[in-house]
């Protein structure tokens, strides 16, 4: 699996939400209402899962998933 | 209070029923729902009975996505709260949000979702903790949930005071709505103490039953061989209005409330005096507020604390304050059917008070078998008795002597 594709499935389970829900290109708030506390939930097992720290604050839920997938790679 | 505050819904999440029909179909036949409590090994305390929600998941509305971030007193706090919208027809697109609050009562928080993250706090450091834990742990966490839920924007709070929480949170609400400083209020309470730590804090105050071996007539209020209350889990919610703007919607009232009466024994952070004239103080101030005499008063729905201190000091206030005219009102305490749900404890007694003017019926205190000379009273033993009931007082005692009786009166 791309990394892409491993932050889709990753946000996906972690927030109980459809794949399907999730689009590339439109921020987590406004495809699916991610709250402020799902984004800590977010951070924490992207951490966990992908070894990559983000910071509170650089990633929030007005990012889409590709800018997100973005932030991790530029990280690893 | 100038206004009227109308009962226009009611939401009941209990040990006897999720929803108002099953609740009272089970009160009248005077049928008990306390059991060994089976969610977890509780073998080693001295009291593991309770009165336990066994089929929440059956009747919720919520996500999963949602469920897996709060405790399950918001959950019940949420399935009654929806269930009262409803029973009041409000039609949220239509409704001004911002004069719309949430007044609720809890006694303990939400530790089954507490303990599971403090186990993980220890076991693999701050991050084995759910970063949900900080919204879901809390007394006030399901009045957030709810306005979070809804979008409701109007004035909400959330009162701690034992067993007495849900009537001041009650009280509390409809004395906002008199202000005019809401228009619609959902009012109530909620609690889930049957988790290993809050069964623990529940044993440790010690005035739990220990009649482990007969689940079913374990809590017996004014019995001679009381030896104390059952815990119970599970959320009870009102929806207030002002009655003018309910009589302009049509939609049903199913009583009023009145007034009310606080006090404080003040003696000790557990005991309750031994002298009884600060409850008293209380039932006189209640009627006070209703502008009722005693004569007025059709039925009493009792604490029923069930330790043999608390029934006797109880039945001693209430023969000082009417006299020979208790004889005329009807008594009872209908929690002996599920046990005491601490904090959302009177927001049930409320309901089934409602549900009692409704049906012209007093629900009875069940397991009576013995009497006691102490307690003297008629407490309408084992079986429902018919009865009008237009005007009723709900008499609720926290820990140490937290005293708060409801004047209600029906529609």
């Amino acid at each position: 699996m791309s990394l892409k594709e491993d932050i889709f499935e990753l946000i996906s389970q972690t927030l109980d939400v459809d794949k399907n829900e999730l689009k590339e290109d439109i921020s987590l708030y406004d495809s699916i209402g991610v709250d402020s506390t799902e984004m800590v939930e977010l951070r924490v097992v992207i951490k966990k899962k992908l070894g990559v720290e983000l910071e509170q604050g650089e990633v929030t839920n007005k990012h889409t998933p590709n800018q997100i997938a973005e932030m991790v790679e530029s990280k690893k | 209070m100038k206004q009227r505050i109308a009962i226009t819904g009611i939401g009941v999440v209990s040990p006897a029923g999720l929803k108002k029909e099953t609740f009272w179909a089970n009160l009248k036949a005077g049928r008990s729902f306390v059991d060994e409590i089976t969610r977890f090994d509780a073998k080693l305390y001295p009291s593991r009975i309770a009165g336990q929600v066994h089929e929440l998941d059956h009747y919720t509305h919520l996500s999963g996505r949602l469920i897996k971030k709060i405790d399950v007193f918001s959950h019940m706090a949420l399935v009654a709260s929806d269930q009262a919208l409803s029973d009041a027809k409000i039609d949220l697109d239509n409704i001004d949000k911002n004069r719309t609050g949430v007044f609720m009562g809890n006694a303990l928080g939400g530790w089954l979702f507490a303990e599971t993250e403090l186990r993980d706090l220890y076991m693999e450091g701050r991050e084995g903790v759910s970063p949900y834990m900080a919204s879901a742990w809390f007394p006030a966490a399901p009045q957030g949930q709810v306005t979070i839920y809804y979008g409701l924007k109007g004035y909400s709070k959330t009162v701690v005071a034992d067993k007495a929480s849900s009537s001041l949170a009650i009280w509390y609400g409809a004395r906002v709505l008199n202000d005019k400083k809401n228009d619609f209020v959902i009012a109530g309470g909620m609690e889930a103490p049957v988790t290993p730590y809050a069964l623990l804090c529940a044993n440790t105050c010690g005035n739990l039953s220990k009649s482990n071996t007969d689940p079913r007539t374990a809590y017996r209020p004014f019995d001679s061989g009381r030896d104390g209350f059952v815990i119970a889990e599970g959320s009870g919610m009102v929806m207030l209005e002002r009655e003018v703007q309910a009589r302009q919607r049509g939609v049903d009232i199913h009583g009023f409330i009145k007034g009310i009466g606080f006090s404080s024994d003040g003696v000790d952070r557990k005991d309750y005096a031994q002298d009884t004239s600060a409850l008293e103080y209380a039932i006189n101030e209640c009627l006070k507020d209703c502008q009722w005499s005693k004569e007025d008063v059709d039925y009493i729905c009792l604490d029923g604390e069930a330790t043999q201190i608390g029934d006797i000091l109880e039945v001693k206030a209430l023969k000082n304050v009417f006299n020979s005219k208790l004889g005329n009102i009807a008594l009872s305490a209908p929690k002996s059917m599920f046990g005491n749900l601490l904090g959302a404890q009177s927001a049930l007694d409320l309901i089934a008070t409602l549900l009692s003017m409704k049906h012209g019926l007093v629900l009875p205190t069940i397991n009576y078998q013995t009497k006691d000379p102490q307690c003297d009273i008629d407490c309408t033993p084992n079986q429902a008795v018919s009865r009008e009931i237009n005007k009723a007082l709900i008499i609720a005692r926290g820990r140490g002597g937290i005293n708060v009786v409801l004047g209600v009166e029906k529609e």
